[in-house]
């Protein structure tokens, strides 16, 4: 199997007025293609430190991440981002949908940022917001969504250049139970299109239905 | 994508902010504007204004600009006849300005009464009546404030009488003289009563001060020849005299604006400051509200280049818009403006103090927007090094 993502050794502290918190102490993971990998722990034990280290968005004080084979570390910057581009999707808890673009336009960013034409663009939207099941939304603006419609945009937003790897942080965590099955289910049915995900949770209802569950505390994995 | 798009909905996020500052910049770029036609357009018009009736040189008293001060030539005659001598010189027109009494009637006035040749003279065009011949040693021609304040028209019999010397026991000479025409005196100030009769007749009228005086001699000279050459050529030969082309004249006009310039060249700059902060503290301001929207872009791989770019097209479209709103601002102040300097007593009504030069608009223009973008270029870089992470963590639902 393809190793989409692998780590090794990530720490990650921060400088706080003199003194420093550690958010990581060490943690090793390895992603293979078509996985569902499910990281919980108690609040504060550093999942969201490890998924902004994992998917290039913040480098780790000492470690590496790799994505298919190219160490983040190594990149600079706008290689870095044109990665994050190209073969990472991000969820977030809270939606960070763009507020003057339409669901459709929001969809269409990534695209457009790779340069595709703006036919091809469109369509793929079109198609991205029926697999979410948002089809007679594209012309809404986020503000005219409820939480789980902003959240299937996102999704679709993250879809948009089929990523090698799909990182969310806790995707239900603004939802409520009913509004977070939906969401899960759409989850489940990436995973079963072959789509590799990461989701960080306090829900455990993603546990049951993840291919392997990482359990974090203080900062490491515990198993 | 979308780049404009995307910074007009921007704007229209917050309309009143959006509208006020798009407000102070189409107020500064009205006075950038007004400024700059300003500080070239008063020079133009002069030069225009003195170039109008194809008389090139000006020759008054040594030391004086014509009409600057009351002083006159003196053996005009002689004068005349030697410059005509000069192979290049086709005319010469002299001119003596006084002051004198008009009446008509009951109605009396004080009269700016210009003494003229009436074949060739570069200072007045006809309206309505019909023009001094070169033997009329009785007719008058009057401006229409002159007119006016005399209540005479055409076919009527007014008298002029010579200055009132207070040294002088006796009165003034005093002429009866029959309204010939109706003229627009180019060089007259707004509402200024002048009249134009025969040279011969104005002098006669001044008294012996006056006898084979002008003030100024007009001068034309062949098109074909070198202006520079004959200037020169003619002040060797009549060192006593003054001999003034166009472009001097202007020059001089322009040492005499030197305040006034760097008057508008010091509010022009200060205008543009003021572009400079509005623009570059809403964009500020946007990119600090923005923080979590343009972390997210960066996240899902916006590269830094493109945020910064949305923030200079921000600031470029405050600009445009601004400026296109001070343009319309501009020209209505200019047009009033105009209207009450060019009614300032002395100054030539045919002068424009504010004229839209294309160069001199386009360059305000393009001054306009590149510092519409230089003045967001201080947040675009900002925006395009927001640490990814710690916005997308402290950004508030
Ligand atoms: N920028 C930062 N500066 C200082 N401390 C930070 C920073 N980011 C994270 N931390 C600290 O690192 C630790 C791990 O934080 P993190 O957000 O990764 O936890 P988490 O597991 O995602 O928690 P939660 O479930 O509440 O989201 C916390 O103690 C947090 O205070
Ligand atoms: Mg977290």
């Amino acid at each position: 199997m393809t190793i989409v993502l692998d780590a090794r050794d990530l720490e990650r502290r921060h400088a706080l007025e003199g003194s420093e918190v550690t958010a990581l102490r060490g943690v090793s993971l390895q992603v293979e293609e078509g996985e569902y990998v499910a990281i919980v722990g108690p609040s504060g034990s550093g999942k969201s430190t490890l998924l902004t280290l994992l998917g290039g968005l913040d480098l780790p004080s000492s470690g590496s991440v790799a994505i298919l084979g190219a160490s983040l570390s190594a990149l600079p910057d706008r290689a870095l981002t044109r990665l994050r581009l190209e073969r990472i999707g991000f969820v977030f808890q809270r939606f960070h949908l763009l507020p003057v673009l339409t669901a459709r336009e929001n969809v269409e960013l990534p695209m457009a940022e790779m340069g595709v034409a703006p036919d091809a663009r469109r369509a793929r939207a079109a198609e991205l917001l029926a697999y979410v099941g948002l089809a007679d939304r594209s012309g809404h603006r986020p503000t005219q969504l409820s939480g789980g419609e902003m959240q299937r945009v996102a999704i679709a937003r993250a879809l948009a250049n089929r990523p090698a790897i799909l990182l969310a942080d806790e995707p239900t965590g603004e939802l409520d139970a009913a509004t977070g099955r939906e969401i899960l289910a759409l989850f489940r049915r990436l995973h079963a299109d072959g789509t590799t995900l990461v989701v960080v949770t306090h829900d455990e209802r993603v546990t049951s239905e993840a291919s392997r569950v990482v359990r974090m505390l203080d900062g490491r994995i515990v198993d | 994508m979308m780049t404009w798009r995307w910074a007009i909905r921007d704007l229209l996020r917050h309309p009143t902010r959006s509208a006020l500052s798009l407000l102070g910049v189409a107020v500064a770029a009205a006075l950038l504007l007004d400024m700059v036609m300003l500080s070239g357009g008063i020079e133009r018009s002069f030069g225009e204004l003195l170039r109008s009736r194809g008389y090139q040189l000006r020759i008054s008293p040594l030391g004086t600009l014509p009409f600057d001060t009351e002083a006159t030539l003196g053996d005009v005659t002689a004068l005349t006849v030697a410059l005509r001598r000069d192979p290049a010189v086709r005319e010469v027109a002299p001119v003596l300005g006084s002051t004198m009494q008009g009446a008509h009637g009951a109605i009396a006035a004080s009269l700016v009464t210009y003494g003229v040749t009436p074949t060739s003279q570069g200072i007045y065009t006809l309206e309505s009546g019909r023009d001094l011949t070169a033997t009329d040693t009785v007719g008058i021609l009057l401006s229409v404030p002159a007119a006016t304040r005399l209540g005479a028209a055409v076919g009527d019999t007014v008298s002029l009488r010579g200055r009132l010397d207070p040294q002088m026991a006796n009165a003034g000479a005093e002429r009866r003289v029959l309204v010939r025409g109706i003229v627009r005196f180019l060089y007259d100030a707004r509402e200024q009563p002048s009249v134009a009769v025969a040279l011969a007749a104005a002098q006669r009228l001044g008294g012996p001060d006056l006898t084979d005086r002008a003030s100024v001699l007009m001068v034309r000279i062949d098109e074909a020849s070198d202006l520079t050459a004959v200037t020169a050529r003619l002040r060797a030969a009549h060192a006593d005299v003054a001999v003034n082309s166009i472009d001097d004249l202007v020059a001089q006009f322009r040492l005499r604006l030197t305040y006034f310039r760097q008057l508008s060249l010091i509010l022009g700059s200060i205008s543009l400051v003021v572009t400079v902060l509005l623009v570059g503290t809403l964009l500020a301001i946007t990119v600090n509200e923005r923080s979590g929207e343009i972390a997210t872009l960066r996240a899902i791989g916006v590269a830094r280049m493109n945020i910064a770019r949305q923030v200079l097209v921000q600031g470029l479209l405050l600009s445009v818009l601004g400026g296109a709103a001070g343009m319309v601002l501009g020209l209505g102040t200019a047009r009033w403006l105009d209207a009450i300097l060019t009614s300032f007593p002395g100054l030539p009504a045919a002068i424009s103090f504010f004229v839209a030069e294309p160069a001199p608009l386009a360059i305000a223009a393009a001054t306009l927007l590149l510092t519409g973008v230089l003045a967001g270029l201080p947040s675009a870089w900002r925006a395009a090094s927001t640490p990814i992470a710690a916005a997308l963590r402290s950004d508030a639902p």
